[in-house]
């Protein structure tokens, strides 16, 4: 059964578009405040973040609602996807049986007038399942029928082999990630950073499975721009890509020259005060830094909490926990990680924010600077 | 030293008068939103609003180094390079303003650098005028450099005793000639892919005289340049870092440094045009098709023991020796199998064998393999022919200049 409570969506990071970000004051947001913008009063079912602007998608009307580089609103949507190059939207078709159209504008003149192209695509082929929506494809750039994405450079549509039987679809900045109905993970594009996953750094043509994750059941993957997450049904993730900022949450040079590294790793104890330990090999030495790493690594939360959701900007990661807390590493430069600061991490740290506020954390959406969450007031015991 | 006053108006002669001229044609791959943030950053700049212009430009230069960074840089656009530039170029001159004390004036140099190279040209060529500027200005505040009988950072003389010169005994050298003609060279070692060392070419230079760690640290001292950290570019540890030349020689080159540091493959001249005037480009370059703007020029800076392991190039070079001796070993492409590439395509004009220590179970061919091999010494020109595996080793603190041509 769908959440009976209210929530409402917060943001944090870079909004130096204006694009709806709490209060969209200043550049930048480094703690976590509720959106503020036309829409996000009404029941923002989706939230897509492209770099200068910030697409918010509503439940019952379906409007999209634009803010930042570009602005303006729409109704009829059932799904919208914001990039730099493409804005892309889902519209549905004028009656039962009319289809769904596929609309793509260049951000700077969304909505208004004719699209750049449009194409009608085929309605999503019901499949058998507990609760209506969550058997469907997942959401763009994923098409409902699930035999193609959409790209935002050219070709733009592309067509899935009919084999994949395609769950969600996520794509960085040079790859793409690929989760199936029997929780398998499949990467495809370019892999110089190690974001595909294979244990090499060669690209990959055509969309190839991961081996080592054979025998796992992934309920979820997110794509950054160099670097692939996916989290397991039982609650584990496995992160693999470029961790030039951390974003792997393993020791990165570059922060240790800031004498930020987590070469001194530090874990919490159960009241949340951190220790302070020294990870590294068996001779005590600090363990090295890892630039890229090729093939899955699996990740611990502090508290050995379970994952149930996650989402990847550029170069930073955030995850939600089953009982509802906010993780978030990698760059923090423009307070992505909701910190209260700019300070780029290389290991998991909560954002005290919802702690605090006693929110509990259901959804998270990362734009490539910025993050966006959805949360709940806790139960009031 | 002259004021700051004085550096604001050297860079403003420099800049279009009104932020109107201020060029941005991009190309279209540059999305709109980029080139909004452009132009408020200009304003910005010309509004005298220079935190909020700082604040812009680090957007523009993250937005844009993440579009370096995506993808093969040959494919990376333009346009994207010179977004960069001009992030780099506002960032300098708003580190300028006065009072403008040494630090900023140093950043700026180093946002400059980043530029140089990582971006594109813009403006006609402005960041190399917005730096001559810049050094300038810093170099006159500094003391003067040592005389060259002063023996900087207590470097020892080469420790011939320690190095391990190789026993060249049983191996076949290099031919040498002295000034061959153009049609005798092309005819005897162009054409037919054969190395030779050129005696007599280069040894006029007037690098060979001026270059020594106390010149090159007057020049070029304070610029930001690549490096190599590692014993060699297939080792796990091997990473590569930005570091000014100063910082370079007091880590890599001074007493008992802990890493080998290589300033290697560097366009250093490209970068630092008044080094350019120190060498020449071989006439025999002239024997190819390619134009000489085309020539590829690289600087390899290091100390004693820095290794490049056995490749292959596509391209032919002349690679003239400055400072130092280095071993060399050269592999006729024929023998390629015998070599034992890399299968990766990152890596595959690289050997997996390491010359002067090699695993003969792993690769039994190698050893049987012929090849030639030399000590270039300073002022000698070694012709390694297009696709030729050479293995190169420095033998003393080391400056060489290759040049890659068609």
């Amino acid at each position: 059964m769908a959440e009976e409570r209210r929530g409402a969506w917060f943001g944090f990071g870079f909004c130096g578009f204006g694009q709806a970000l709490g209060s969209g004051r200043g550049r930048q947001v480094h703690s976590p405040e509720p959106l503020r913008a036309p829409g996000a009063g009404l029941d923002v079912c989706r939230v897509s973040a492209s770099w200068s602007y910030t697409a918010l998608v509503t439940r019952g009307g379906g409007r999209v609602e634009l803010s930042g580089f570009a602005v303006g609103a729409a109704g009829g949507c059932r799904d919208a996807w914001a990039s730099e190059e493409l804005l892309v939207v889902l519209r549905a078709g004028p009656g039962p049986g009319a289809g769904t159209e596929l609309q793509a504008w260049t951000p700077g003149s969304a909505l208004r007038g004719e699209p750049l192209w449009a194409q009608t695509v085929p309605e999503a082929e019901r499949e058998d399942g507990p609760g209506g929506d969550e058997t469907q494809a997942g959401p763009l750039p994923l098409l409902p029928c699930a035999r193609a994405y959409v790209s935002p450079r050219p070709p733009f549509y592309r067509p899935l082999a009919p084999t994949l039987r395609a769950r969600r679809l996520e794509l960085g900045a040079e790859h793409a990630l690929l989760l199936d109905a029997a929780g398998q993970v499949f990467s495809w594009g370019g892999g110089r950073h190690g974001q595909l996953g294979h244990g090499t750094l060669e690209a990959e043509p055509e969309p190839r499975l991961l081996q080592a994750l054979q025998g796992l059941t992934m309920a979820e993957v997110a794509a950054g721009g160099w670097h692939s997450l996916c989290v397991s049904e039982a609650g584990d993730i496995y992160i693999w890509g470029w961790n030039e900022s951390g974003q792997l949450a393993l020791p990165t040079r570059s922060l240790a020259e800031d004498g930020k590294t987590t070469a001194e790793a530090s874990g919490l104890n159960e009241d949340g005060s951190e220790v302070k330990t020294v990870a590294g090999g068996e001779d005590g030495a600090p363990a090295p830094f890892i630039a890229v790493q090729p093939f899955p690594a699996l990740l611990d939360l502090p508290l050995g909490s379970d994952a149930v959701k996650a989402s990847c900007g550029s170069r930073h990661t955030a995850v939600v926990t089953r009982t509802g807390e906010l993780y978030t590493w990698g760059w923090g430069k423009y307070g992505q990680l909701g910190h209260k600061d700019t300070t780029s991490l290389d290991r998991p740290c909560r954002v005290k924010y919802f702690v605090d506020k006693q929110l509990q954390v259901r959804t998270v959406s990362c734009g490539p600077w910025n993050t966006y969450v959805y949360a709940v007031e806790k139960e009031k015991s | 030293m002259a004021g700051p006053g004085a550096l604001w108006e050297a860079l403003w002669a420099l800049l279009p008068r009104t932020k109107e001229e201020l060029k941005l044609e991009l190309g279209e791959k540059v999305e709109g939103s980029v080139v909004m943030l452009l132009q408020e950053a200009a304003e910005l700049l010309y509004g005298d609003r220079r935190q909020e212009c700082l604040q812009t430009c680090e957007a523009l230069l993250d937005y844009s180094w993440e579009k370096l960074n995506t993808g093969p840089w040959q494919h990376v656009d333009k346009g994207w390079r010179q977004v960069y530039s001009f992030g780099c170029l506002l960032k300098a001159v708003c580190l300028c303003a006065p009072p403008g004390d040494a630090a900023s004036v140093a950043a700026a140099l180093k946002a400059c650098d980043m530029g140089l190279l990582m971006g594109a040209a813009i403006l006609g060529d402005i960041l190399l005028k917005v730096t001559a500027v810049l050094q300038k200005h810093l170099l006159s505040g500094k003391r003067p450099a040592p005389s060259p009988s002063q023996e900087p950072l207590g470097i020892k003389k080469a420790r011939n005793d320690h190095v391990p010169i190789p026993d060249m005994t049983s191996e076949r050298t290099v031919p040498r000639l002295h000034c061959p003609s153009l049609q005798y060279f092309r005819k005897h070692f162009l054409d037919p892919g054969r190395p030779v060392i050129l005696e007599g070419v280069a040894n006029h230079w007037p690098c060979m005289k001026k270059w020594s760690l106390e010149y090159i640290q007057a020049i070029a001292g304070c610029r930001t340049v690549p490096v190599e950290v590692g014993s060699r570019y297939t080792d796990e540890e091997w990473s590569q870092t930005l570091m000014t030349v100063d910082e370079f020689i007091s880590k890599y080159i001074g007493n008992e440094p802990k890493d080998i540091g290589y300033l290697a493959q560097h366009q250093l001249f490209d970068q630092i045009p008044e080094l350019k005037q120190d060498i020449s480009i071989p006439d025999y370059c002239c024997l190819g098709a390619g134009e000489e703007e085309e020539i590829t020029i690289n600087a390899w800076f290091g100390p004693q023991g820095t290794v490049s392991p056995l490749h292959q190039d596509p391209q032919q070079n002349f690679l003239a020796q400055v400072m130092g001796r280095k071993y060399i070993r050269l592999y006729s492409p024929q023998e390629s199998e015998a070599l034992y590439p890399h299968d990766t395509h990152l890596l595959h004009n690289t050997s997996q064998v390491d010359v002067e220590n090699p695993d003969v179970e792993k690769f039994p061919r190698f050893a049987e393999a012929p090849f030639l091999s030399c000590i270039l010494s300073p002022g000698e020109i070694l012709f390694i022919p297009v696709k030729y595996w050479h293995y190169v080793r420095a033998l003393d603190l080391s400056f060489s200049v290759s040049f890659w041509w068609s």
